[in-house]
């Protein structure tokens, strides 16, 4: 292959890369010009087009003043009860699963890749199958409809995940870590402490974030299990979308979204390095 | 006190007997050595010893005390593996005093303990460093001095130096030896290096699907093994097994380089007495060497040879030929080695030739 060649391999590579990447992109740029725009100047239909004034009017109004159903409030409340709603069930599912992981993993018992394989049935239930048992459980609980029971909620479901995630990657521990750590004189949450957290960084920021998206993002059971007053952003901008008052904000609307899909691109900018890097984490050399 | 005895082990898993039954003296001081193939059950048993891996049955006393039922942190046992597992986070100086910390020793004298262990074993330069930072020959030290810092009643060492290329390796077993004359603390080594096994071991338990095929020094299971397994187990290049049929009076007959042999063998009465038509004669290679007119004796015979093949080694050359259709080694002088060939001049010395039961395999004496 001659040098030319070579070169317009690459090339025609790069254009191919470029183009998908615009086609991803453009919804994200569409949305981020019109939330900038005012309301004459979406009417007058150049979707593409730069915003002539650029304003943050549409994002205010989003955030403090928009009509979610009869209240008008933004989605300011609704953001900070989602804040409430994930950071607990995040940290839980994932220290319990990091637990779950170390013990499927490193100490293994009768019947232990049973319950393995039952946990990861859990992963590959509809969220629709568990509907109504899961609110019938609230209810005898007397969480429903509380933030407590929507933690409660996306703890259970997660542990599948969180779990599976951690037992694979202390898999790849040498066992002989942990026997040496026993003649040392530790004991099972010694070693778990002393051995296994401090190798866990890169699983650990995988399963948070995986975590973190998940919950952030889900509808279905915010919209099946929040009351008036603990419902998650998620449900908010549905509201906020498909209640008008006079003529569609459509500045607004897309404002809306992107405040809600804001933290979790957030985390994936920040993290999203060691996110690969976690995924693809082999074994610990010792 | 560091006295160790194993007392009818067993340990299965599923319907597989991987122990059956073994029992083992260890006295306090002692230098046992595991030698056998791969699957024996000698890294069974040594993790049955730390209390890795409970027990089907029997029993295991350390210092008189039984400890079958105590958890590994209570036997007061340290072990050295063969991967090493340091722990990866932890820097040199708090792999070596984990054990220390974990025992509820306050910090000053953890430091000195370390302080000291590292100059013993010359890696006080590396004690900031973490464990993927050192070479293969310095994890080694730092993993026996994890084990050396909590100065256990009983040292267990793992295949320790299978990990290590081969220079270092003769290094660090001149290196074990002389920390065993220094701490003479009970050391028990698992090994499936015959070489490792003599050089270093007080005893030598030879272990094979799971039994102890024979208990001895060095010496005795060299020239005195028990039976064929241990007899060709031990040894490199390996003793040479020749199957003979036995005259009336007890004389081997072999045949090599279209020459019919009688040979006289130091258990020739007691071979008439078991009255067998055939036996192994089992001759180490050494035994086979070129005429030496100083070394004369009732059990060393001249005859010739064809070598078909010769491999110097250096110190000494190993030369192929051919008795009774199996392959016989003979270790020659590098000058006689230079000269061997067809009809080729060499002395036997039988006063050390070994029988063996020709379908049993066990030791005719």
């Amino acid at each position: 292959m001659t040098d030319l060649q070579r070169c317009m391999g690459r090339l025609s590579i790069y254009l191919l890369l470029f183009a998908f990447a615009l086609l991803y992109l453009m919804p994200l740029y569409v949305m981020v010009t019109t939330s900038l725009k005012d309301i004459e100047e979406i009417r007058q239909g150049n979707l593409l087009a730069l915003p002539n004034a650029p304003s943050l009017y549409a994002w205010i109004k989003a955030w403090g003043s928009a009509c979610t159903g009869s209240e008008c409030q933004g989605l300011a409340p609704f953001f900070f009860n989602s804040v409430r709603i994930v950071v607990p069930a995040v940290l839980i599912s994932t220290f319990i699963g990091a637990l779950n992981g170390y013990v499927l993993a490193k100490w293994r018992f009768k019947g232990s890749e049973l319950l393995f394989g039952a946990l990861l049935f859990g992963c590959f239930i509809p969220f629709q199958v568990i509907l109504l048992p899961m609110a019938r459980l609230l209810a005898l609980l007397g969480l429903a409809n509380t933030v407590t029971g929507l933690v409660l909620v996306h703890v259970i479901y997660g542990v599948a995940f969180t779990t599976l995630f951690f037992r694979n990657f202390y898999v790849s521990v040498p066992t002989e870590l942990v026997k040496a750590a026993q003649l040392d004189g530790a004991n099972f949450f010694q070693i778990f402490r002393h051995i296994f957290l401090p190798i866990s960084v890169p699983i650990f920021t995988v399963t948070v974030i995986w975590q973190f998206t998940q919950i952030w993002n889900d509808f279905l059971f915010g919209v099946v299990y929040s009351g008036p007053g603990t419902q998650p952003i998620t449900v908010a901008l549905n509201n906020l979308v498909n209640t008008s008052v006079g003529g569609k904000e459509y500045n607004v609307d897309m404002a809306a979204a992107l405040i809600a899909a804001l933290p979790t691109l957030v985390v994936y900018v920040l993290a999203g390095k060691y996110f690969v890097r976690g995924l693809t984490a082999g074994a610990v050399k010792g | 006190m560091g006295s160790l005895t194993i007392a009818n082990i067993t340990k299965t898993f599923g319907k597989t007997e991987v122990l059956k039954g073994i029992n083992i003296d260890i006295a306090d001081g002692e230098f046992l050595i595991l030698v056998g193939p791969s699957g024996c059950g000698k890294s069974t048993l040594m993790n049955a010893i730390a209390g890795l891996e409970e027990v089907t049955s029997g029993q295991l006393f350390l210092a008189g005390e039984d400890v079958t039922k105590l958890s590994p942190k209570d036997r007061d046992i340290a072990m050295v593996f063969q991967s090493y597992a340091l722990y990866p986070t932890m820097n040199v100086g708090r792999n070596i005093s984990f054990g220390l910390e974990m025992r509820g020793m306050p910090k000053d004298a953890r430091d000195a303990i370390v302080q000291e262990v590292a100059s013993l074993l010359q890696i006080d330069h590396l004690l900031d460093r973490k464990p993927s930072q050192l070479s293969g020959g310095q994890r080694q030290r730092v993993a026996m001095g994890r084990a050396l810092a909590r100065s256990p009643r009983v040292y267990l060492f793992d295949e320790p130096l299978s990990n290590l290329d081969a220079k270092l390796r003769v290094e660090m077993r001149t290196e074990i030896k002389k920390l065993h004359k220094r701490l003479g603390t009970t050391i028990v080594y698992v090994t499936h290096d015959q070489i490792e096994a003599m050089t270093l071991a007080d005893r030598i338990a030879v272990m094979k699907d799971g039994q102890v095929q024979q208990l001895g020094t060095p010496n005795e299971i060299y020239d005195d093994p028990a039976n064929q397994f241990v007899a060709g187990f031990m040894g490199s290049p390996p003793m040479n097994f020749i199957p003979c049929r036995v005259s009336a009076t007890g004389e081997l007959l072999v045949e090599t380089s279209n020459q019919s042999l009688r040979l006289a063998i130091p258990q020739q009465s007691t071979l008439v007495g078991h009255g067998l038509q055939e036996v192994i004669l089992g001759l180490r290679p050494e035994m086979l060497t070129e005429p030496k007119p100083e070394k004369t004796g009732e059990w060393i015979v001249p005859l010739t040879m064809h070598f078909d093949v010769t491999e110097p080694m250096g110190a000494d050359t190993i030369a192929i030929g051919e008795w009774n259709g199996v392959e016989v080694l003979a270790r020659l002088s590098p000058e006689a080695g230079l000269a061997a060939g067809q009809h080729t001049p060499i002395q036997v010395n039988l006063s050390k030739s070994v029988l063996f039961h020709p379908t049993t395999g066990e030791r005719i004496r």
